[in-house]
């Protein structure tokens, strides 16, 4: 019976996503994830301003100390023992012990309470504004001047190049992010195929399969199916750090949610050239775990990590990222599908120079399909013995003499 | 639908396991493929399926009215000598997965398996994870594997290895049932009795070379209408005697008292009876045809024996 080509690679990639892929794990670790999202929104929802009040007692204090809404401030006298005053059942939240020499006006201050505790840093920053101003009032400076005084310098940032993105619309933290997640996306291909791969050779599937399906239908339906858990290892690492993000702001910081920041309309290019850059790295990855017998003994392991390179090349060239560097490893082939959204995420880059980056990647792309799937055949056959590489590199450029 | 090789070659670095092949194999046949280890079997084999390339001659398989160079993919149900599935996935999932590449739809394929699985008293171990099985219940696994799709063209290589008796008788009636669902099969065995039971036609191998080829009765008169005559004598024989009395006639001392000795045309009857009453009184004198197994090994004696190791 024929089977249709692209069915057939249907059906492997189908079979390499499932082999990896478990209900109850992922269904487990979704609820989590659900779970913590719950959180956030019903903390905001939820959230009581009564409901995070601190008392604090204040002995010694040279200053009147004015109460905020979460700062109640009450003065108790300097002999209270601390231990009296602060414990699990009581109102006060901490002790704050002022003393200030008579000659000078710099205040000494200790914060006694029960444990460590994230208000206890607010308090320290309110302490000190409160200070600020009852210095600026004691020199006799009007509302304006303690204002001035208190105002921070801030430096609106301006470059001469105009392809330079403005600082509302830049985000280094992107461009880094963009760097973890393919970074993400390649360790799990690599993991996954690692095993797959010496797997499948070592349970002698091989000849089952040659039988019925070619190596080039083979190693294509296991790139695509390696290339989908990489993606969903990519989408949830960067769904783990936006949730993470809002539980810090929203929970921990008690800042409204803002997602405001982030560039969505970065996101299909990144999406594009992840997709390429993992398809590039899996099919290298495939040929070359083909090629290990012994994995505990092969020395080509640490050619699969190969991959990581246009990262590391990326990651130490981004700081000038309309330098010349960047600009050529946005053109490479093999480094194009990291450097280009890199890139986009700190510069503006015409057009041209994104079809640029994407022909070369999609034309890498294809011709290292052909190549790897030679290496991939030949590998797959070879049992108590490796290629050295010089060969391998042989049947990359030409079709290999199957014996 | 045929396969034509003609005068195929196949040489690997320092040795030549395909030497000059050249046979036929029909439509509906069982064709049984013998040879000691390193015969060639497997090179050829690995030609047919199209996973490597004569070095000389040609492969022609016809099918359709088109013509290939080996059994195209989607012809050809194979049992390779190579053997395994997924030990992690289930029976069933296997079978499906294997019967779903080869262009069954999935309903068609869990149908086609079950049968299969209930003939292999396989059955209760559908959803058991393969490796669950015994290594001799995983290898009818892999027999199915190779036949759900109802191939044209069915090679297996050593189907009966690792087998228990009953299961060989099993693998025969499947062999049978292959036969009479229009598959042609093409298989290579170390069982002879199992290969004289169901082979249309035999083909024994020895260095790369074909030693003789036909059905049973042809490789008989092939090898000059091959019998054996066993002599048993009252008193026990002694060795030196034998070998001195019988030295240009191929013979075996069986024990002390009997001995077999391997008759063709070339031998003459009353020479022979003459030399047998030489040794000592005879208590019985028997002719027997030659089975299988007994002219393999004479065939690949006079082959000058087989070589220790092929790549």
């Amino acid at each position: 019976m024929k089977q249709n080509n692209l069915t057939q690679i249907g059906l492997v990639t189908r079979w390499e996503f499932m082999h990896f892929f478990k209900w109850k794990q992922e269904i487990i670790s979704k609820l989590i994830m659900i779970l913590i999202a719950g959180i956030i929104f019903a903390w905001q929802y939820f959230k009581d301003d009564t409901f995070d009040v601190y008392q604090i007692a204040v002995a010694n204090s040279n200053i009147q100390l004015e109460d905020t809404k979460k700062f109640k401030f009450k003065t108790v006298t300097p002999e209270t023992q601390p231990e009296t005053l602060i414990n699990e059942e009581s109102d006060y939240s901490g002790l704050l012990l002022l003393t200030t020499p008579s000659d000078k006006q710099i205040a000494a201050i200790s914060l006694i309470a029960f444990d460590k505790q994230s208000w206890q840093a607010e308090l320290n920053e309110e302490i000190n504004k409160q200070y600020r101003k009852h210095a600026a009032n004691s020199l006799n400076l009007n509302e304006d001047q303690v204002a001035l005084l208190q105002e921070p310098v801030t430096i609106e940032q301006q470059y001469l190049d105009s392809a330079v993105k403005s600082d509302e619309e830049t985000s280094d933290t992107i461009a880094v992010i963009t760097l973890i997640l393919m970074a993400v996306g390649i360790f799990t291909a690599f993991g996954q195929l690692f095993a797959s791969v010496t797997g499948e050779k070592q349970q002698r599937v091989t000849e089952q399969l040659y039988s019925c399906i070619s190596a080039q239908t083979w190693i294509d339906g296991k790139i695509f199916g390696q290339m989908l858990h990489a993606l969903k290892a990519m989408i949830t690492a960067g769904l783990s750090g936006l949730l993470f993000y809002a539980f810090m702001a929203v929970v921990v910081d008690g800042k409204a949610l803002d997602f405001a920041s982030i560039d969505w309309g970065f996101m299909p290019w990144l999406l594009l050239f992840s997709a390429l850059g993992i398809y590039i790295s899996t099919a290298f990855i495939a040929a070359i775990a083909a090629a290990i017998d012994d994995p505990n003994h092969s020395a080509k392991t640490g050619l699969m990590l190969l991959p990581l390179l246009p990262m590391i090349l990326v990651f130490m060239t981004m700081d000038d990222a309309s330098g010349w560097a960047l600009s050529l490893l946005s053109y490479l082939p093999f480094t194009a599908f990291v450097a280009m959204p890199v890139k986009m995420s700190l510069i503006e880059v015409p057009w041209w120079q994104v079809v640029i980056a994407i022909a070369s990647s999609l034309a890498f792309a294809l011709w290292l399909r052909g190549a790897a799937a030679r290496i991939f055949k030949m590998c797959m056959t070879m049992y108590g013995k490796e290629p050295d590489v010089t060969t391998m590199i042989v049947w990359m450029i030409k079709e290999p003499n199957y014996q | 639908m045929k396969i034509i090789v003609e005068n195929v070659v196949k040489e690997y670095a320092t040795v030549k396991a395909v030497n000059s092949l050249s046979f036929t194999v029909n439509r509906g046949e069982i064709f049984a493929l013998l040879g000691p280890n390193g015969a060639g079997k497997s090179s050829l084999v690995k030609m047919l399926t199209g996973f490597t390339k004569p070095d000389s001659g040609n492969i022609q398989v016809s099918l359709d009215d088109q013509q290939f160079d080996a059994i195209p993919n989607w012809a050809l149900g194979y049992l390779p000598e190579d053997r395994g599935l997924y030990p992690e996935k289930s029976v069933i999932d296997n079978l499906v997965y294997f019967a779903q590449l080869n262009g069954m739809t999935k309903t068609a394929a869990k149908e086609q398996a079950n049968i299969w699985l209930e003939k292999f008293d396989l059955t209760e171990r559908t959803n058991d994870q393969l490796k669950s099985l015994s290594k001799g219940n995983q290898q009818k696994v892999q027999l199915i594997t190779a036949v759900i799709h109802q191939p044209q063209w069915v090679i297996l290589d050593e189907p009966f290895s690792g087998l228990d008796p009953v299961n060989q008788e099993k693998v025969v009636v499947f062999l049978q049932e292959l036969k009479k669902l229009g598959m042609t099969v093409l298989l290579s065995a170390h069982q002879m009795a199992m290969v004289e039971k169901i082979a249309d036609r035999i083909m024994l191998m020895n260095k790369g070379e074909q030693v003789f080829l036909g059905t049973l009765k042809e490789i008989v008169k092939q090898v000059g209408g091959a019998n054996q005559i066993v002599a048993k004598y009252q008193e026990p024989l002694a060795a030196e005697t034998v070998a001195s009395v019988l030295q240009d006639l191929e013979h075996q001392q069986i024990n002390d008292t009997s001995l077999r000795v391997v008759g063709n045309a070339s031998v003459n009857l009353n020479l022979l009876s003459n030399k047998l009453t030489e040794l000592g009184q005879l208590v019985s004198l028997q002719s027997q045809q030659l089975d299988l197994h007994q002219i393999y090994i004479q065939a690949i004696e006079q082959h000058g024996g087989q070589i220790n190791e092929a790549k």
